[in-house]
């Protein structure tokens, strides 16, 4: 499941990151899906403040 | 040529001159197809006169040059509407048009005439650049830049001055980073890492980002404007549709990146990030099936007429929605996963994702525009389909459905037997080649070229004659 | 009927930010892994192939070289080996000579259009075989073509078929003349042979193997 980096450079953080299974693209995906939690609750926020005012 | 009286901006007068090259570049596009496919059945067809890289490379060109038009087009069209104001510097843009006509006229010619030239600079300036996909000559390269910036001059202004919906919101951004990525095709290298590393700059991320995020676009247009669908929810699956393709698309181009000499990390990345890739399709096919259902089902309940009011429209853009799915989505994921793609990765398998996604993916939209346009054109309430309409879709979309399983089974066997089996190279290829399955299935794909061709032919026919039927009631 | 009005997932809003952001992410993290994989797959110096480190993409004068493609036992995949000197053309060509080669030979890979039969690195048009390993393939190593030619090298043969390839036919389908001069021809044979030494992490796998094994046929012939 975890193999040590065979690629010509490993002296990367990507290289590095891909020794896992499946590890180095699960992370990508979470950098990019995880602020939509915060615009939720953000928007959450804002929506319940709107519909108390009206 | 139909009079343009009934259209109610100069934009959209435009936008009809940009439409009609599209169509007769269309027609080029399966000529120069009907060719090649011929050319892999008899090798000695025009064989030292017209080679098949040639008819390839026109084949090709003619696509992207056509789909651009019409996409243009269909801005001119839909952009006054959208924001209510009549498109600014329009005489720019119709100088534009005519400059970039001219530069697509001379450089169709130079390919066909000249065609290749000596190894040195001149050529790639003036005769061919040799890169797939995007061989204009970099005079041309530099010509196009100027006349996408003078259209983008004219969308940003409009936007800028009339009505900010959400489809243009989407629209101007989207077009930005479309022009924008050309640039990244405009430069020479010795080494082929990095050009095929910039190159797919340029094809995936238009192909894959850009050009689905335009579909989309378009999509909620036509769909407000064809069926009157509620802007709010499809603006709002705009949205969806946008944070999935963009998602997904972006970082998919990690598929193209498996085999050019980029390093390892590559192959996970490009795995599940383009795995992703069908999903926005999925939703932007219940997407349009959803709204069609809502809004017959409102009218029904009302006892009131089809809420259809351009049914040749509306046809074109559910075949969008399937053909999207099928072609770019699911014919796609076959060989996206690098555990498959090392067998498949320049096969046949190629040539069937890219038939049925072209054309699911692009080619229904913007024919469905294109009758959008013809409705604007005559100035009626409804549009119904004609018996023309009918067999030109039957046609197109079974010949090209023929088309593609053909090369997915041709695909397939190249797969298997050159690769699989004996591992690529000269003589596997030719042993691969000449299989009794791959020459039925690239005899196939010639039949089923010439019934798109037919299916051509009956769409011309039909979208010049549809406004005299309608008005002869159908 | 308050609850309703609160929902987040129908909010355009909502919707509007997160593809905003989630496409501004996507942009950010492909231009830092554009600036990583440009480091590594810059051409090599001569330097480095001298000393025996290994790059992506070799320095142009890996030509001087011979180059071999072996399953690695610790990547899984096979990698091209760079062995000891093989001249081109009977020549050494210094850094600079090399990289002058290497640049005529991609332009006239472009000016040709090759690509437009061939595919290259995989990529291209299907008309054609590949080229990524075209130095490496058995019809050049296998005496076929170089006695067709008339040859003595294989390089020599290569140049023979480019210049005229209407002359050495295999098969129905074949390259037409392209007009390539003897200097292009020299040049186009460089680049491949460069191109060849290129780590494709295993693209094409099990080159050429099981077509050398079962003498040129398969069993669904």
């Amino acid at each position: 499941m975890f193999n040590s980096c065979t690629d010509i450079a490993c002296n990367n953080i990507f290289a590095w990151l891909n020794q896992g299974p499946l590890t180095l693209t699960i992370i990508l995906h979470t950098i990019i899906v995880l602020p939509m939690f915060f615009i939720y609750f953000q928007e959450k926020k804002r929506l319940t403040e709107d519909s108390k005012q009206s | 040529m139909l009079a343009k009286t009934n259209l109610k901006y100069e934009s959209q007068k435009l936008a009809i001159n940009y439409f009609t090259v599209a169509v007769v570049l269309f027609g080029a596009q399966l000529l120069m197809g009907l060719i090649a496919a011929a050319q892999y059945l008899f090798p000695s067809f025009l064989y030292g006169v017209f080679d098949f890289n040639i008819s390839r490379m026109v084949h090709i060109n003619a696509m992207v040059v056509w789909m651009l038009y019409a996409m243009i087009g269909s801005v001119y069209y839909l952009l006054p509407e959208e924001s209510g104001k009549e498109v600014v510097g329009l005489k720019f843009g119709k100088i534009a048009f005519w400059v970039l006509t001219l530069a697509v006229t001379v450089v169709v010619l130079v390919y066909i005439f000249v065609q290749i030239g000596p190894a040195d600079m001149k050529t790639i300036w003036f005769i061919n650049e040799g890169r797939e996909y995007i061989e204009a000559p970099r005079w041309a390269d530099i010509g196009i830049v100027a006349v996408v910036l003078v259209f983008y001059y004219n969308v940003f202004a409009t936007y800028q001055k009339g009505k900010k919906t959400g489809i243009l919101n989407v629209l101007v951004a989207d077009l930005f980073a479309l022009a924008g990525l050309y640039l990244c095709g405009m430069f020479f290298t010795d080494n082929v890492s990095i050009d095929q590393y910039w190159w797919w700059w340029v094809i995936h991320l238009w192909v894959e980002a850009t050009w689905e995020v335009f579909v989309g676009a378009i999509a909620g247009f036509a769909l407000i404007k064809i069926i009157n669908a509620k802007r709010e929810i499809v603006e709002m699956w705009l949205w969806i549709e946008v944070l999935m393709l963009f998602g997904s698309g972006i970082m998919g181009l990690g598929h193209h990146y498996f085999w050019i000499g980029t390093p390892e990390y590559w192959w996970e990345i490009g795995a599940l990030f383009s795995s992703l890739e069908p999903v926005p399709l999925v939703a932007m096919f219940v997407h349009v099936l959803y709204d069609w259902g809502r809004e017959k089902g409102h009218s029904d309940a009302k006892g009131e007429k089809s809420p259809l009011r351009n049914s040749p429209a509306m046809a074109w853009l559910a075949l969008n929605a399937i053909g999207n799915f099928l072609g770019a989505g699911i014919w796609g994921f076959f060989h996206t996963l690098p555990q498959v793609n090392i067998y498949t990765h320049g096969t046949q398998f190629t040539a069937a994702h890219g038939h049925l996604a072209f054309f699911g993916a692009y080619a229904t939209i913007l024919t469905g525009m294109i009758y959008i346009a013809i409705q604007g054109l005559v100035g009626i309430e409804r549009v119904k389909m004609t018996t023309k309409t009918k067999l030109s879709i039957a046609f197109i979309s079974l010949g090209v459905l023929g088309m593609t399983v053909a090369l997915t089974i041709a695909g397939y066997e190249q797969t298997l037997v050159e690769r699989a089996d004996l591992g690529g190279g000269w003589d596997a290829y030719f042993i691969a080649q000449n299989l009794p399955w791959y020459v039925q299935a690239q005899g196939w794909r010639f039949a089923m070229g010439v019934v798109t061709f037919i299916g051509y032919i009956l769409l011309v026919w039909d979208m010049l004659t549809i406004n005299k039927a309608q008005k002869e009631g159908v | 009927m308050d609850d309703k009005k609160t929902s987040v997932w129908t909010s355009i809003r909502f919707w509007r930010r997160s593809a905003a952001w989630v496409t501004g992410m996507a942009v950010v993290l492909l231009m830092i892994l554009t600036f990583d994989t440009m480091k590594q797959v810059r051409m090599g110096t001569d330097e480095e192939l001298k000393h025996g480190i290994k790059r992506r993409v070799p320095s142009p004068t890996v030509i001087n070289y011979h180059i071999s493609y072996r399953y690695d036992e610790n990547r899984g995949v096979e990698v091209p080996v760079i062995g000891k000197k093989e001249l081109l053309f009977g020549k050494e060509y210094s850094p600079k000579e090399a990289q002058e080669l290497l640049h005529l030979g991609k332009l006239t890979f472009q000016a040709k259009d090759c690509i437009d039969c061939h595919t290259i690195l995989g990529n291209g048009s299907y008309y054609a075989p590949d080229l990524t390993k075209a130095w490496l393939d058995p019809k050049w190593n296998d005496g076929t073509m170089i006695s067709m030619t008339d040859s003595k090298t294989k390089e020599e043969a290569m140049v023979k078929f480019l210049m005229n390839p209407k002359d050495y036919r295999t098969h129905e389908r074949m390259m037409p003349n392209l007009g390539i001069t003897k200097k292009e021809a020299m040049a186009l044979v460089a680049f491949l042979k460069h191109t060849s030494a290129i780590d494709t992490n295993g693209f094409p796998r099990n080159f050429s193997q099981a077509s050398r094994r079962l003498e040129g046929g398969t069993n669904a012939r």
